[in-house]
C-alpha cells in the first residue's frame, strides 16, 4: 500500500501542517494553471501513478513548463505514460501539475523503521533532490531514535550538525521535520519520504521547507490510516478482482493474503504459511496462478469461503490443484481439507465437473482424516489424485506436482475429461 | 533508557545461551489462554513441559480453568489478579488479538518486575505497534520473541514455550540431538526437525522467529547464544528475503543458511510473511550472498553440487538441508546424533488413478506410512464405502443435473444422451452404483430383473390389475403394485446383502467376478446361511433357475458360488442378496456409494422387474411362462429391453427394433431434479426422514415418482405421435425406417405448413388464439438464430445416421421446419425439439402393429406414456437413493414466507 506524488501527499503533509508546493491535479483548467505558472514561473508536470512507482524522473517522466502550450503539450505526453520499473509496471491515470520553488538548498528526509537498528529511523540529507543512493555517504545520516518519544527536535539538529548542513537550513528543519513523525507513526505508515524538500525563502527571508515530492507506504494490517480517509482507489493499484475477493476475508484469526503470479498459469496451489508460500511459489515459477499464504489454522467456514473463490476464478484453467505444507503445528487439518473439499464438490455441483488431478503434501493435526475426507470427496468426484505424508521432501512432492502438470498439458487433461464425459471446457 | 544486557550488542539483549531460551526453570503466564488458537496449543505445551503455565488472563473469565492432560491451569481476569492470587513467572505468552498485543506487552512488563522474555505468538501486530513493543522491551530490559512466530522450545529438557511447534505430538519432532534451529517460519521449524531427524540429526534449541518487520530475537542474537551454548555443535537457519538481520553475522559453529524466497522479489507487496519484502540489498539474492561469504562457500549446495566447507553450507531448499549438514559436520568429523530414522523420497500414504492409466513416474502406490499414521490409515480403510454430508436437498440433487445452456441432463455425469446408446440392462444399476454396467453385471441384471417380472400369484399382479381395470394410466397401475412391493417383503433380501458386505468388507475381495476367491477364512455361520437359503415349504424352483441361467450366460459371481457351496435350495432373496452385492461391489469399495446403497440395491432390481411386470397384462402371467415365454428362455436369453419391448407389444424386439427403444429409454431417464417426476420422488424420501435410513420406504417412494406423472408429465408423448399419425395415415406408409418409402415429405411438409400458416392469420385477424402449438417444433432455449437445432436432437439424429437407421417421421419433422420457414408461418428456422425425436421413434416402433391393427389408439397412448415410466424409472431410483444418502429430513418443505394465497 503506497502512495507516490503530491497529489495525495500534499493533502497528508496538510494534517500536520508541512508546507507543500502547490499542486493542481488532472481535472484542472487551462486558466488555474496558467495562474499557478503565472504565481511560480514554471510548474512540474508529473504522471500520477497508483501504488509505489518510483525513478520517475530518470525515466524522463517529469515534465517542467513555463508556458500553458508547454503544460498543455506534457499532459497530453504524460497522462497515460507507461512506466516500468524493475518488476513493475504501472500505467498513470492523469497528471499533476506543481508549483516550481525556487530554492537553493535541496533536502532528502525519510523516515522508516530501520532492520539494523531496529528502530525507526531518520534519513536525512541536504544534498537531495537525487536518488539517496547517489549521495555520498559522508553527508548521509541514519539515526534511529526513540518510537516511544518520537522523532525529537534535538534529534534533527544534531544529525543536521553531523552532516556539516548549512546554518541556516538547520533551525527551519528542526522546527518542521519533528512534525512528520506525527504524520508516519499516527497513521499507519512504514515508510515516509519526502524529496526533495525544496528551502525556499519566505516573505521575512527566513528558508521554509517545501515539500516537493512524497512517497509513503503504509501497514495493511494497521486501520489507522483509515483516518486518512483517503479514496479506496488510491490503493487499489494492482490488485485483481479475486485479490480484492480474498481480502475481504482478511481477519487476524488467519491472514489471507494472495498475490497473482501468472493469470495464465495451471497449477493452483493455496498454501498455509509464510514458509511454504515461499518454497512452494519459488519451486513453481511461472506455473503457479497465484502465491499465498492462508495462514495458519484457519477456520473451517474461512478455509471453504477461500477455497470458493479460488475455485470460482481459476479452477477452469486448472491442471493441478496442489494443496502443500510441511508439517504444520497448530493448523487442523481435517477442518482444511474438509472445507476445500466441500467446497470443491460445492463448484463441481453448481458449474459441473473439469478435468482436474489433485496432488497433497501435508502434515500436522488430524492429517489421516483430513486425507480420507478429501480422497472420498474425490472418490466421488471422480478425480485422480496423489497424497503424500509429510516425510516426503516437499520440493519432491512440488517437482511430483510439475510432473503431473506435464502430462496433463501433454494429454491427460483430454484423458480425464474422457472419463469424466465432459468436454473440456478451458 | 535502555537497559544493558549483553555488553555485545548495541541494544538490550538478555539471552546470551540458547540454553537459556527454552528452561525447565521458566513459569509462563499466558495472555488470552482461552482464545481459539490458545485453547488448542497451550494444555499440549503445558503437558509437554510438565506443568510449566501457572496462570493464564481472559478479562471477565476469572475463575474459569483451561483443562490440560496434567490438570487445571487457572484464569485470571488480569496479570495483576494472578500475581495476588500468589503466582509468579518470568516469562509471558501473548495471544491476544493484534490491537490488544502492545497492551498486553505493557502489563505484563509494568506489573511483574520478575519478567524476562515475552513471547508473541499474533500474526498481523501492527508495524507501529511492534516498534512500540520493542522500545518497551528495551527500556526495560525484556528479551521478546515473534510477532508472529509460533514460539521457542528445547529438545533437551522438553520444554515448548509459546506456540505449537512440533504440532499436537510434539515429541515426535523435538529429538534431542546436537543442532540448533532458527526459522522465520513457524512451520519449518517442526518440518525442518522433522527432516533432520530423519538423518539422524536431533536438536537443542529451536526458535520460531517470526518474520515481520521487526523480529527481536534476530539471527545475531541467535548467533551469539549458539556461541555459548555447549549442547549445540551446529546450526541451521531457514530465512526470507526482508531485512539486514543476517548481514556480517560471524558464527563461531557451523551452520546451514536455508535462504528461500528470490521469486519473491516480483513482488509489489507482502504475501505471508510481512516483513518478507525486500528493499534495496536485503533480497534472497543478497542473503545467499552474505551467509556464502560468512560460511566460506562459493556455489549454493545441492545433492548435485554438494557444496561444503567446515563452516557451513547455503541451501535454497529446506529438503536439502539434511545432505548439506551431514556433509559440513562430516568435514569437522562429527557424525549424526543417532542412525537415521527415514528418507525424504516421495511416499504416497493416498492414491486413485480412477481408471487412468497413469505413466510410471507419476503412477506412485501407496506405501505403507509411518507409525502411528499407519495405524490411522487402517482404520480408515477398515470404513467401507463413501459418506456423504447431510444438507437440504430441496431442488438440488447430487445424482442428476440439468445444463441450462444445453438442456442436457446428466446422471451421475454420464449424459442421458451417451444413455441413449447404450441397452437398457446396461444403464439400469447406474441410479445405483453410479457406473455403467460391464458386460457381467448385465447378466446379473438380466437375470435379477427376469427373475421379478412374472407375478403369477402373487397379490401385486392382482392389485395391477385391478388398478388397470379401474381405467388408470400406467402409472397407476406401477404405482399399486410398487406399494406392496414394502419393507416387510425386503426384509430378508436387505439382511442377506446387508450380512454379504460385512463379511467380506474386510476379506481382501476386490473383484467379485473371481470366483476363485479363497473364501475360507471368511466365518459363516449357520445364522447367516439361513438368510440365503429357501424355507423347507417353499417349492419354487426360481431361485435355482436364476443361477442356472448366470451360468448359462457365462455370468460370474464369487457370491453365487459361495451359496451353491453350501448345498441344498436357496431363496430368491438370498439369490437376489448375491446378485445385488457382486454388482454393487466394485463401486463400494472404490468409495464410490456409500454402504447404505449397496444394501438397498436389491429393493430396487426388485422393484424394476415388479414395475416392467405389472405393465404386462395380468392374464399373460402364467405358471412358468410370460406371455408365452418360458421362464427358461426368460432367464437364460432374454434382456431387459426385451422385456420393455414385450410389455408393450406382446414380443420379443428384433435388433432393429431394440435400437429405437433404448435410445428412447435412455432420453427419457431424467430431467433434472427440477422435473415433477423427480419431485415427487424426493418429496417421498424427505417425509420418511432420511436422516433415519432405514425407515425410508423406498417402494412408496417410487409411488411417490409415478404418482407424480400423468396424462401432462410423461403421457404427453402421445401429442407428437398423434400429430404424426394424423399425417401419415392416408399415405400408404409400411416401413417407417425404408427410405425407399415414396412419399414426398417436402411436399407434405409444404402443404402442412401453408394450412398452418393460413389458421394462424385467420386467428391473429379474428382475434383468437392460434392454432395449437406444434409438437415437436420450436424450444424456448434454442431459439433466435437463423437456423435452429436441438442439440439433443443433433446428437440423436447422428447416432442414427451412423448407424444407417432411417425413420422418415423424423425426416417428416426436419422438412416441416423449413417448409414452416419458407411460407413465412416462422420468423426462423425452428429447432426440431427431443420431443419430436421421441415421438418418431415411438410411432416407428409401433407403427406396423398399428396399421396390422394390433394396437389401437389407445394402445400407442398407454406405451408412450409406459416407456417415458421405464426411462424415468431408473432416474427417480437415482434420486432417491441420493436424497436418502444426502438429505434432512422434511427438507423439500416450502417455508410459509415463500408460499402465497391466492383469491
Amino acid at each position: 500500500m503506497h502512495i507516490t506524488g503530491m497529489l495525495h501527499g500534499a493533502k497528508l503533509l496538510g494534517y500536520v501542517g508541512f508546507p507543500t508546493a502547490e499542486v493542481l491535479g488532472p481535472e484542472a483548467d487551462e486558466q488555474q494553471i496558467q495562474a499557478l505558472i503565472d504565481r511560480y514561473g514554471s510548474v512540474f508536470v508529473k504522471p500520477v501513478f497508483r501504488g509505489g512507482v518510483g525513478k520517475k524522473g530518470k525515466a524522463g517522466l517529469i515534465g517542467r513548463a513555463s508556458d500553458l502550450k508547454t503544460a498543455l503539450r506534457e499532459k497530453e505526453r504524460l497522462f497515460f505514460a507507461e512506466h516500468q520499473h524493475g518488476h513493475a509496471y504501472a500505467k498513470a491515470q492523469g497528471v499533476t501539475f506543481e508549483g516550481a520553488v525556487p530554492a537553493d538548498h535541496e533536502v532528502y528526509f525519510s523516515i522508516t523503521d530501520s532492520t539494523v537498528f531496529r528502530a525507526p529511523t531518520m534519513t536525512l540529507t541536504h544534498h537531495g533532490g537525487v536518488a539517496i543512493e547517489d549521495v555520498n555517504k559522508a553527508h548521509i545520516a541514519h539515526i534511529p531514535f526513540e518510537a516511544l518519544t518520537g522523532l525529537k527536535a534535538f534529534v534533527v539538529a544534531n544529525a543536521l550538525e553531523d552532516i556539516g548542513a548549512p546554518l541556516e537550513i538547520i533551525s527551519p528543519l528542526v522546527q518542521q521535520l519533528p512534525k512528520l513523525w506525527e504524520l508516519f507513526h499516527h497513521y499507519g505508515m512504514t515508510t515516509l519520504e519526502l524529496n526533495p524538500i525544496r528551502m525556499s525563502p519566505g516573505p521575512n527571508g527566513r528558508l521554509i521547507p517545501i515539500a516537493c515530492d512524497f512517497k509513503g507506504g503504509f501497514d495493511q494490517d494497521d486501520p489507522r490510516w483509515q483516518r486518512l480517509d483517503l479514496p479506496d482507489r488510491v490503493f487499489a493499484s494492482d490488485v485483481s478482482d479475486f485479490e480484492l475477493e480474498i481480502n475481504r476475508l482478511r481477519t487476524y484469526q488467519g491472514q489471507s493474503d494472495v498475490y497473482v503470479i501468472n493469470p495464465n498459469g495451471t497449477i493452483l496451489a493455496p498454501t498455509f504459511g509464510g514458509g511454504a508460500n515461499s518454497l512452494v511459489s519459488e519451486v513453481l515459477g511461472q506455473d503457479a496462478i497465484i502465491s499465498s499464504d492462508f495462514g495458519g489454522n484457519p477456520p473451517y467456514e474461512k478455509m471453504r469461503e477461500v477455497a470458493r473463490i479460488c475455485y470460482k476464478h481459476w479452477l477452469k484453467q486448472t491442471n493441478v490443484l496442489f494443496i502443500i505444507g510441511g508439517k504444520a503445528n497448530n493448523t487442523d487439518i481435517f477442518e482444511t481439507c474438509r472445507a476445500m473439499a466441500d467446497a470443491l464438490r460445492d463448484h463441481f455441483s453448481q458449474h459441473g465437473p473439469t478435468p482436474l488431478y489433485v496432488v497433497i503434501g501435508r502434515g500436522g493435526p488430524n492429517l489421516i482424516r483430513g486425507m480420507g475426507a478429501f480422497a472420498e470427496t474425490l472418490d466421488a468426484l471422480r478425480l485422480p489424485y496423489r497424497m503424500f505424508g509429510f516425510d516426503s521432501a516437499i520440493s519432491e512432492v512440488v517437482n511430483y506436482a510439475q510432473a503431473v502438470e506435464r502430462w496433463m498439458k501433454d494429454g491427460g487433461r483430454q484423458e480425464i475429461a474422457r472419463m469424466l464425459g465432459i468436454e473440456d471446457g478451458r | 533508557m535502555y537497559k544493558t544486557g549483553i555488553s555485545a550488542f548495541p541494544y538490550f539483549v538478555g539471552i546470551g545461551s540458547l540454553a537459556q531460551i527454552a528452561t525447565p526453570g521458566d513459569r509462563v503466564c499466558v495472555l488470552n489462554i482461552l482464545g481459539k488458537e490458545s485453547r488448542q496449543v497451550t494444555p499440549v505445551s503445558h503437558a509437554f513441559s510438565r506443568g510449566n503455565i501457572v496462570f493464564g488472563t481472559s478479562p471477565g473469565r476469572r475463575g474459569d480453568v483451561l483443562p490440560t492432560a496434567i490438570g487445571d491451569i487457572p484464569v485470571f481476569d488480569s496479570v495483576r489478579e494472578g500475581l495476588d492470587a500468589g503466582h509468579s513467572f518470568n516469562t509471558g505468552v501473548v495471544y491476544l488479538p493484534p490491537a490488544g498485543v502492545r497492551d498486553g506487552v505493557a502489563e505484563l512488563v509494568r506489573v511483574n518486575p520478575e519478567l524476562r522474555k515475552v513471547i508473541i505468538i499474533t500474526e498481523k501486530v501492527s508495524v507501529h505497534d511492534s516498534r512500540e513493543i520493542r522500545a518497551i522491551g528495551q527500556s526495560n530490559g525484556i528479551d521478546l520473541f515473534g510477532a508472529n512466530c509460533l514460539g521457542v522450545a528445547d529438545s533437551w529438557n522438553q520444554i515448548r514455550i509459546g506456540g505449537a511447534l512440533g504440532g499436537d505430538h510434539p515429541e515426535e519432532s523435538l529429538r534431542r540431538g546436537s543442532v540448533a534451529v532458527y526459522s522465520n517460519s513457524g512451520n519449518f521449524t517442526t518440518t525442518i526437525a522433522q527432516y533432520l531427524g530423519m538423518a539422524g540429526w536431533g536438536t537443542t534449541t529451536l526458535i520460531s522467529s517470526g518474520k515481520d518487520v521487526y523480529i527481536h530475537f534476530a539471527v545475531r542474537e541467535f548467533a551469539h547464544a549458539l556461541t555459548n551454548d555447549t549442547r549445540s555443535k551446529a546450526a541451521v537457519l531457514y530465512v526470507e528475503p526482508g531485512g539486514y538481520y543476517e548481514q556480517t553475522v560471524d558464527f563461531t559453529k557451523p551452520v546451514v543458511a536455508c535462504v528461500v524466497g528470490r521469486w519473491k522479489a516480483r513482488l509489489t507487496r507482502a504475501v505471508g510473511h510481512a516483513g518478507a519484502m525486500a528493499g534495496h540489498g536485503d533480497d534472497a539474492e543478497a542473503k545467499e550472498g552474505w551467509f556464502k561469504e560468512a560460511l566460506g562457500v562459493d556455489q549454493i549446495f545441492t545433492p548435485d553440487t554438494p557444496v561444503v566447507s567446515p563452516k557451513g553450507a547455503v541451501v535454497v531448499n529446506i529438503a536439502h538441508i539434511p545432505l548439506a549438514l551431514t556433509a559440513v559436520m562430516r568435514q569437522n568429523g562429527i557424525d549424526p546424533d543417532f542412525d537415521p530414522i527415514g528418507d525424504l523420497s516421495l511416499k504416497c500414504w493416498f492414491a486413485n488413478n480412477q481408471g487412468l492409466g497413469l505413466p510410471p513416474h507419476l503412477d506412485h502406490q501407496p506405501v505403507e506410512a509411518l507409525a502411528p499414521y499407519n495405524d490411522q490409515i487402517a482404520i480408515l480403510k477398515r470404513q467401507i464405502g463413501r459418506t456423504m454430508p447431510r444438507q437440504s436437498m430441496k431442488d438440488c440433487s447430487g445424482a442428476t443435473r440439468m445444463d441450462a445452456q444445453t438442456q442436457i441432463t446428466s446422471v451421475h455425469g454420464y449424459s442421458v444422451l451417451d444413455l441413449a446408446k447404450l441397452p437398457l440392462e446396461a444403464n439400469f444399476a447406474l441410479p445405483l452404483v453410479h457406473e455403467i454396467a460391464d458386460e457381467n453385471d448385465r447378466i446379473l441384471l438380466d437375470v435379477a430383473v427376469a427373475g421379478e417380472i412374472n407375478l403369477v400369484g402373487d397379490p401385486i399382479l392382482v392389485a395391477a390389475d385391478a388398478a388397470r381395470d379401474a381405467g388408470n394410466a400406467p402409472n397407476a397401475v406401477m404405482a399399486a403394485s410398487a406399494s406392496i412391493v414394502g419393507p416387510k417383503r425386503m426384509e430378508r433380501a436387505l439382511a442377506a446383502t446387508h450380512r454379504l458386505i460385512e463379511l467380506f468388507a474386510h476379506s481382501g475381495l476386490t473383484d467379485p467376478r473371481d470366483e476363485a476367491f479363497d473364501h475360507s477364512g471368511v466365518a459363516i455361520d449357520e445364522a447367516t446361511k439361513a438368510l440365503f437359503m429357501a424355507d423347507p415349504d417353499d417349492p419354487s424352483e426360481r431361485p435355482s433357475a436364476m443361477i442356472q441361467a448366470v451360468r448359462r450366460r457365462g455370468g460370474r459371481s464369487v457370491f453365487l458360488t459361495l451359496l451353491e457351496s453350501w448345498g441344498g435350495r436357496p431363496s430368491r432373496d438370498g439369490v437376489l442378496a448375491a446378485i445385488a452385492t457382486s454388482i454393487a461391489w466394485r463401486p463400494l469399495l472404490r468409495k464410490r456409494i456409500s454402504r447404505l446403497t449397496a444394501g438397498t440395491l436389491p429393493w430396487y432390481l426388485r422393484l424394476y422387474g415388479v414395475l416392467i411386470g405389472a405393465t404386462i397384462p395380468g392374464e399373460r402371467h402364467k405358471r412358468g411362462s410370460l406371455w408365452g415365454v418360458s421362464r427358461e428362455e426368460r432367464f437364460s436369453a432374454w434382456t431387459v429391453t426385451d422385456f420393455a419391448f414385450l410389455a408393450m407389444t406382446g414380443k420379443k424386439p428384433t435388433e432393429a427394433e431394440a435400437r429405437p427403444l433404448q435410445v428412447l429409454i435412455g432420453l427419457l431417464i431424467s430431467n433434472g431434479p427440477g422435473a415433477i417426476s423427480a419431485q415427487g420422488a424426493k418429496g417421498a424420501v424427505s417425509a420418511d426422514g432420511p436422516q433415519t435410513p432405514e425407515r425410508v420406504q423406498i417402494n412408496k417412494a417410487m409411488v411417490g415418482f409415478l404418482t407424480h406423472t400423468g396424462y401432462s408429465h410423461g403421457g404427453n408423448g402421445y401429442e407428437g405421435m398423434d400429430f404424426l399419425l394424423e399425417t401419415f395415415k392416408n399415405t400408404g406408409l409400411t416401413d417407417p425406417a425404408n427410405p425407399d418409402h415414396g412419399i414426398d415429405l417436402k411436399g407434405l411438409a409444404r402443404g402442412f405448413a401453408e394450412t398452418y400458416k393460413q389458421d394462424k392469420t385467420r386467428a391473429k385477424e379474428l382475434g383468437l388464439d392460434g392454432p395449437r402449438a406444434l409438437p415437436g417444433v420450436h424450444h424456448p432455449v434454442f431459439r433466435n438464430k437463423p437456423v435452429n437445432h436441438d442439440p439433443r436432437e443433433r446428437f440423436i439424429a447422428a447416432f442414427m445416421a451412423e448407424r444407417g437407421d432411417y425413420n422418415i417421421f423424423h425426416q417428416y419433422y426436419l422438412a416441416l421446419v423449413q417448409a414452416l420457414y419458407e411460407c413465412g408461418a416462422s420468423p426462423y428456422v425452428f429447432c426440431v425439439n427431443i420431443d419430436a425425436v421421441i415421438a418418431s421413434l415411438l410411432l416407428a416402433l409401433l407403427w406396423k402393429d398399428f396399421k396390422s391393427g394390433r394396437l389401437n389408439e389407445r394402445d400407442l397412448e398407454r406405451a408412450a406414456f409406459t416407456i417415458f415410466l421405464y426411462g424415468r424409472m431408473i432416474g427417480a431410483a437415482a434420486e432417491i437413493d441420493d436424497h436418502i444418502n444426502r438429505g434432512r429430513n422434511m427438507d423439500t418443505r416450502t417455508p410459509v414466507s415463500k408460499c402465497s394465497f391466492v383469491s
